[in-house]
């Protein structure tokens, strides 16, 4: 008997059997739908807390402190230039201070109606360094920072306060006085909607001394590293440079990443996974438990049918593989609608979370970027877990069936 | 048949031997069949019984209920197994050959026609007849030729879609006759095939019975109606797990 028709049968008797088949599969329906809602969920948490990390800067390095003197700041920074190519592709300098001096930022007559805006005083790789990108005008250049060119690039908060629906690329603000020209708008991290961290603008560092003073032994900056694996060494190099320059007693140094957090929240994440998965688990081993059950009920109701075709030729294995592909087409059965119940449940988990990122004033990401889906491999997996529970719980019943002596199982009524 | 291919037992020098008989259909040799032996509700069905049956023969075996007579078709049926003696179904020891060639046995060689007609109620007349060349292997096409056949041949062509649940008595054991005949085995067995019929449908399957023989094939039909038994070429009787007579019946030579 071919396995064409021996699934035609085990379907027709699944088909037969309707409100049974569908309450055996109710089990492996339940655990396959919770087993990928759950890992959906923690996995979407997850890429979205990466989504974020990886907002403000990929691979990215800071380095601060008070401790070094402006001539180790400055070592670190051709040294970085010059030993540290292969590590680190950018760095700038990062000045910060909010509404500088709270004298007001205006363009025109217009006074910006928000308070603490940021001011940053960055390099040509600022925005490399921040993940931040240009979607009008330009980029800081190299020729503005030597010149320290009265220029600025502003975010997309600032932009839609100021300018609305008009071009600001041309236009002059003034900071404290100062006028500066915009020649660039940095794109909204928050797919479309206004945030404080879009509320800055971007000065070429070169002008902090002329207009702040000296920034001094204060300092920070923001690096970024080749590739993830050139995180750590980077780290390293940077820390043993300074530590050899500067007395740690007096005052202070940190060289760190977020990498090490993402990292640890990424185990942790899936150590959740794994945990939650293995209790849904749990679910999806008593539906296969179920399927056993109704299993033996149904070989013991069709004991005489199956006498009745043990006597016109059916072999052991015929018996089999009849009891073994029904189990298994009500488990893939189960398991396919759990998939589906699965998926919709980790829809609406995740849009929970979006929404609830959303409410708590959070970091929104770029939506294409960001689902709750299940992957392939989960779905997969599942599936094909489902479909081996049906095989190895009807094993049992499959086997008791085929066990039986023709002349007895004819005798049943 | 494609079972004597496998193994063919040495053949004995001397007349007095233990070897099979080839030229025979069925050569049983003291056979017995019991239930719980050695306990106190001990049975024995069948008790030394020998008989030898030839190619081509209609024969009738005759019993009341509880004689063995349905043990013994079910033995000579390859569905059980004597607890003592041998049993040679065309010159092959039943007792020498594993389920699975038993199991091809039963699906070539022999058609079974029970007296509950035993057929899947879940499955329509044309899938019943189907079944064991299902098993057999034949493809779509040709099963559904030969299932169309059998039961046009036994006139129900017009109901080949129905249940089971939805035909009479006699319209299910034609269905039945059907399925044995499908495959067209050269044995047909029948217990008591019109036993649950009235008398009309009764002489109907008699009388396929009768032309099926007339076509060479060998039957063997189990009954306790004595009447219905002159139909056969040759009446065993049994009784009490004994043969007590075994002489030539009618023949078909009308009821």
């Amino acid at each position: 008997m071919n396995w064409g028709q021996t699934m035609r049968m085990a379907f027709k008797s699944v088909m037969n059997n309707k409100v049974r088949s569908v309450l055996t599969m109710l089990g492996i329906i339940i655990g396959v739908a919770s087993v990928i809602a759950i890992v959906a969920f923690v996995q979407g948490a997850s890429t979205l807390q990466r989504l974020q990390y990886e907002a403000m800067g990929t691979n990215q390095i800071q380095i601060y402190g008070w401790g070094p003197r402006s001539a180790d700041w400055k070592a670190l920074e051709t040294y970085i230039d010059t030993e540290m190519k292969d590590e680190i592709k950018a760095w700038s300098p990062q000045g910060q201070y909010w509404d500088w001096q709270n004298k007001g930022i205006k363009y025109r007559s217009k006074t910006l109606e928000m308070n603490n805006t940021q001011i940053y005083f960055g390099n040509q790789d600022y925005g490399a360094c921040t993940n931040n990108v240009i979607t009008a005008g330009r980029d800081l250049s190299e020729a503005d920072c030597r010149n320290a060119a009265k220029v600025c690039v502003i975010g997309e908060t600032v932009r839609k306060a100021f300018f609305g629906a008009m071009s600001p690329l041309g236009q002059s603000i003034r900071i404290g006085g100062t006028s500066f020209k915009v020649i660039g708008v940095y794109k909204g991290k928050f797919g479309g909607k206004l945030n404080s961290q879009d509320q800055m603008i971007v000065l070429p560092y070169t002008l902090q001394q002329r207009m702040m003073g000296d920034p001094g032994q204060n300092r920070q900056y923001y690096a970024q590293a080749a590739s993830k694996d050139a995180i750590e060494p980077a780290i390293e190099k940077i820390r043993k440079f300074m530590s050899a320059r500067y007395d740690s007693s007096n005052g202070n140094f940190e060289v760190y990443s977020n990498a090490q957090w993402q990292e640890q929240a990424e185990a942790s994440s899936n150590m959740l996974a794994l945990l939650g998965g293995g209790i849904a688990g749990i679910s999806l081993l008593v539906g296969g438990i179920g399927i056993m059950n109704i299993m033996l009920v149904s070989v013991t109701e069709r004991t005489r049918e199956i006498g009745i075709r043990m006597a016109i030729g059916a072999r052991k294995r015929d018996i089999i593989s009849q009891f073994l592909v029904e189990a298994a087409v009500v488990s893939c059965c189960g398991g396919m609608l759990g998939i589906i119940l699965g998926c919709f449940a980790a829809t609406i988990l995740g849009n929970l979370l979006l929404l609830q990122q959303a409410q708590g004033g959070g970091w929104m990401p770029v939506i294409e970027n960001f689902t709750v889906l299940p992957s392939f491999g989960l779905v997969a997996g599942a599936f094909l877990f489902s479909a081996l529970l049906g095989i190895i719980f009807g094993l049992y019943p499959a086997n008791k069936a085929s066990n039986l002596q023709p002349v007895d199982a004819l005798r049943t009524q | 048949m494609f079972w004597k291919r496998k193994h063919v037992p040495p053949r004995p020098v001397s007349g007095e031997s233990e070897g099979p008989n080839d030229d025979l259909l069925i050569d049983v040799r003291r056979m017995s069949k019991i239930y719980h032996e050695g306990k106190e509700n001990e049975v024995r069905a069948l008790d030394d019984i020998s008989l030898t049956v030839p190619w081509g023969e209609f024969l009738c075996i005759l019993g009341q209920s509880g004689s063995g007579k349905s043990t013994l078709m079910n033995i000579l049926g390859c569905l059980d197994i004597p607890t003592y003696g041998t049993y040679f179904l065309n010159g092959q020891a039943v007792s020498d050959l594993k389920p699975s060639v038993l199991s091809g046995i039963r699906n070539r060689e022999i058609g079974f026609i029970f007296q509950g007609f035993n057929l899947i109620p879940a499955l329509t007349a044309l899938e019943n007849v189907e079944l064991p060349l299902i098993y057999r292997g034949l493809g779509r096409e040709e099963r559904r030729a030969l299932a169309v056949d059998a039961l046009t041949s036994v006139g129900l062509a017009n109901r080949i879609d129905h249940r089971p649940g939805e035909m009479s008595g006699g319209q299910q054991q034609r269905v039945a006759i059907a399925r044995a005949v499908a495959a067209k085995p050269p044995i047909i067995m029948a217990d008591e095939p019109t036993g649950n019929l009235d008398s009309a449908s009764g002489r109907d399957i008699m009388g396929q019975l009768s032309q099926l023989n007339e076509q060479g094939t060998s039957i063997i039909l189990i009954t306790h109606d004595n009447h219905l038994a002159q139909m056969a070429k040759r009446i065993v009787t049994i009784q009490d797990g004994h043969i007590i007579s075994d002489e030539p019946g009618k023949g078909g030579i009308g009821v």
